[in-house]
């Protein structure tokens, strides 16, 4: 029987750890998350059947201490050239279980990009939190709070807009920053995170993009709240909620890189958050791919598996193609993000722009071959049980964080056609 | 101008009577719906079941094509079609789902108390339930599906969900894990296509919610649709008198379907305003692209914000045609007629496949406002896409057109 093994990899550059990442989270996802993944809608606000899989993963599997260099502690994944072809995999088994998993998971290390990965490591940085991730077996999050209430494209879309719209403050005062504002939406809050890495301006209005700070603060520093989580149309595994900062004081030098380079190594997040959001849709695809199966198998359509009608066969057909299509693509995705010597630095305006093509490409396909889906499956195409409509409702959302829809096709166009003014 | 007004809406089609109702209906799902959502969400107890009592017999559409001896309204000539599309377009704007109930009580009514067709004895049984002004009457329909069984008997390729067989003066129907197509947990009256056993014709039979021998499961979760708490029946032994054996023929079964695809398409097309409308109060003064630029003048957003009205003005406007063809039987043939009835499936095929693409793009304009249920678009979404799954394949509906088009014979 053809299983989602089936699908094609790229086996001449997948990941050396590719084959026992695969199957430590592949048995991980079976044992910890499938059982329970159809009460986590309900689950949203107090995560109570959606953190005992991540204490599992995050804090006994130690995952949360992947990406900090060995001599901390970690596993030194930020220094490997194929951190995001191992990443690939491990954010596709997850996601074939549960998106909002995967975010949450992926959106952990977001904030670390910006010191844990060469040519700019923040060693001190790196010093002083990696005990908080390294030495407990709990659970840590971490969340990158970018989002502001009057919108988070312009402050992704660095390259016109140039951090001009930022209104979190942060003020030098002494050895001390002191941040003011108010963010919407970060993975991993609603009280989860335990560090924050907040993208502030030094200068409001200004267009300066060395005005852009990204300055790390622990959500116990006095002035900060998290808000309650939000109630969303899927996604329950990825606590989203407002941050409130009210002149809250951190060191001098929790600044991540300095200035310029904050708001360069953006374009990191970017490049690499892309790429993750599409081994989500191909993990997600994967399941739906498993689930559809069985359906098509099992019900029949005049006297037949349902599989066996040629015009049902086309809407399967369609569905497969995209998933091999997809995954190979996302593979080569991550594959151009390790490989800086090829494909240029992570920050690269114009790997970021091909990440986002591919990423929103990727996204198109999976909103229209998982609508058809659906419906083929006509009533049952909408059951919590099916679990189609789940990934359906999950995956939405990945059209819109890591930069929308619009904000990709508008870098995609800025840099193939050298667009000045969009 | 009322804002809905801006789409095109066929005003000189519609009686005063249409539009006065629509108007009131206007006001009336504003103001119990619409202004109390943020607070009560999507509570089938606060929220969604009494103003079905409001919709259904307050405001009377469960009375609308009853003969007046039997307590109804007796608006039961074919340009009905216009007042169910223009009632259902606005319940559909203030939750798809009570629409979509609304559609299931107006079609039953319409194929049975039509004035051309009235089946007067159906009426006699019925009518007073429904217009006896004691609490909403809950119909849902059990149609074919794809089963499990390859030798259950099929309906155009599916299985037939009941078995029915004739006893003497009665039907004694069978089926298990029966799925209806909306509010299996508190449905009154369940409209079910069978299979008759030893026969050809299969036969559309009413049965009762409470009838002996029905059982509901506990209802199950799903993409939308909170109106209606679905769960699966079974049906074992369950009696019913021979009368409330409807029909027997194609025909009937279609211009039951052609009715209710009206009311669907209608209910699709409430969804698609109160997209526009929420879009609207969000994007006006929305800006992105730094300071200045209001969301609405970016050219490439304004040009995406154009398609969706152009996707609900053309879905509105097809809507009402398909009214037009039911409110005119002279010239395009009665209801339940091939090309009627392929008609209506294309139309409310075309209108959910619309309104799945404007929804999706109304959702990526708001971006994250659109994703969380506080701004109240998502349910929409997920309102539609479930109405879409509900009303079925589509892919399958186009054997349907193509059997109309081209003669095609074994599809
Ligand atoms: C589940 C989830 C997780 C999230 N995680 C995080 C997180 O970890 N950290 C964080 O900071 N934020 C997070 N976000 C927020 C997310 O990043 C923002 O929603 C996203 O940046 C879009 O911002 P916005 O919602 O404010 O919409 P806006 O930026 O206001 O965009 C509105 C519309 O305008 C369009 N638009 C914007 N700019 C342009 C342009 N230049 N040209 C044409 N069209 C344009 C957009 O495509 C969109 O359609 C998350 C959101 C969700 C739902």
């Amino acid at each position: 029987m053809r299983t989602i093994d089936d699908f094609t990899r790229p086996l001449e550059y997948i990941s050396p750890m590719d084959g026992l990442l695969g199957s430590i989270f592949r048995d991980w996802v079976e044992k910890e998350v499938m059982p329970y993944r159809r009460q986590f809608d309900e689950d949203y606000r107090d995560h109570r059947l959606i953190h005992p899989p991540f204490k599992k993963l995050l804090g006994e599997y130690g995952l949360q201490r992947m990406i900090f260099p060995e001599d901390l502690g970690g596993w030194g994944m930020g220094r490997s050239n194929y951190m995001c072809t191992a990443a690939f995999r491990m954010f596709e088994e997850i996601a074939r279980a549960d998106t909002g998993m995967a975010l949450a998971f992926g959106a952990l290390f977001w904030p670390f990009l910006f010191i844990a990965l060469e040519p700019h490591e923040n060693r001190r940085l790196l010093e002083e939190f990696a005990p908080m991730f390294c030495e407990t077996t709990e659970p840590v999050f971490a969340a990158l709070c970018m989002t502001e209430p009057q919108g988070g494209s312009d402050i992704e879309n660095i390259e016109i807009v140039k951090g001009s719209t930022i209104r979190t403050t942060a003020v030098l005062d002494g050895d001390e920053w002191v941040i003011n504002g108010h963010k919407l939406w970060p993975s991993n809050t609603g009280g989860l995170a335990r560090l924050m890495a907040v993208v502030c301006t030094t200068n409001p209005g200004s267009d300066d993009p060395r005005d852009i700070a990204v300055i790390y603060v622990t959500s116990d520093t006095p002035g900060v709240t998290q808000g309650p989580p939000y109630e969303k149309a899927g996604m329950a595994a990825d606590m989203n909620s407002d941050v409130w900062f009210e002149n809250v004081r951190v060191p001098s030098w929790y600044r991540a890189c300095g200035p310029g380079d904050d708001a360069k190594y953006f374009g990191e997040i970017m490049s690499t958050g892309n790429m993750g959001i599409i081994a989500w849709i191909s993990g997600a695809m994967m399941n739906i791919y498993e689930r559809l199966t069985e359906f098509v198998n099992r019900k029949k359509y005049r006297g037949l598996p349902l599989k066996e009608n040629d015009a049902v066969a086309g809407v399967l057909a369609d569905f497969a193609a995209n998933i091999e299509a997809i995954r190979i693509v996302g593979y080569q995705c991550a594959r151009m993000c390790d490989r800086h010597d090829l494909y240029g630095p992570l920050w690269d305006p114009g790997l970021v722009a091909k990440m986002r093509a591919q990423r929103y490409l990727a996204m198109d396909r999976f909103i229209e071959v998982t609508g058809r889906v659906m419906n083929l499956m006509e009533c049952f195409g909408t059951d919590r049980d099916w679990d189609v409509e789940k990934h359906w409702r999950d995956l939405k959302i990945l059209q819109l964080v890591e930069g929308s829809k619009q904000l990709c096709q508008i870098e995609t166009a800025r840099w193939f056609y050298e667009c000045r003014t969009l | 101008m009322n804002d809905l007004e801006l789409f095109p809406y066929p005003k000189n089609r519609l009686q005063k009577t249409d539009l006065d109702l629509a108007a009131s209906l206007q006001d009336l799902v504003q103001k119990e719906i619409v202004d109390k959502r943020l607070e009560l969400k999507e509570d089938y107890r606060g929220l969604l079941e009494p103003n079905l009592n409001k919709l259904l017999v307050e405001v009377g559409l469960q009375r609308m094509f009853w003969p007046e001896k039997l307590g109804g309204e007796e608006h039961n000539g074919p340009e009905a079609a216009y007042t169910v599309a223009a009632a259902l377009e606005q319940v559909g704007r203030a939750d798809t789902g009570l629409a979509y109930l609304a559609a299931h009580n107006l079609a039953l009514q319409a194929s049975l108390a039509m004035r051309e067709n009235l089946n007067q004895e159906a009426c006699g049984r019925f009518a007073p339930l429904f217009c006896d002004g004691r609490g909403p009457v809950i119909v849902s329909f059990v149609l074919p599906v794809f089963g499990e069984d390859e030798k259950a008997p099929a309906w155009r390729g599916k299985s037939f969900q009941v078995r029915a067989r004739a006893a003497s003066g009665s039907w004694v129907l069978n089926g298990k894990g029966v799925r209806p197509t909306c509010s299996g947990a508190d449905a009154h009256l369940f409209g079910a296509w069978c299979a008759v056993e030893g026969e050809e014709q299969p036969a559309f039979i009413l049965v009762p919610g409470d009838a002996p021998g029905l059982s509901r499961g506990p209802e199950f979760k799903k993409t939308g649709l909170a109106a209606s708490r679905n769960a699966d029946l079974d049906l074992s032994g369950v009696e019913v008198p021979a009368e409330n054996c409807l029909f027997r023929g194609d025909l009937e079964y279609r211009r039951l379907l052609s009715w209710f695809y009206l009311g669907v398409s209608a209910a699709a097309v409430g969804g698609l305003l109160a997209a526009y409308q929420i879009l609207k109060e969000w994007g006006d003064n929305r800006v992105i692209k730094g300071t200045g630029n209001v969301f609405k003048e970016n050219p490439l957003t304004g040009a995406l914000m154009g398609e969706i009205a152009q996707d609900i003005s053309m879905s509105r406007l097809l809507a009402y045609d398909l009214a037009g063809m039911l409110a005119d039987p002279t010239t395009f043939g009665d209801a339940g007629s091939d090309m009627v009835y392929t008609a209506a499936l294309m139309i409310v095929h075309h209108v959910l496949a619309t309104a799945e693409r404007a929804l999706h793009r109304t959702m990526e304009l708001m971006a994250s406002a659109g994703y969380a249920k506080e701004w109240q678009l998502e349910r929409y979404w997920r309102d539609l896409k479930t109405v879409q799954c509900y009303v079925g394949s589509h892919e399958l509906a186009k054997h349907d057109f193509a059997r109309w088009f081209y003669g095609a014979r074994t599809l």
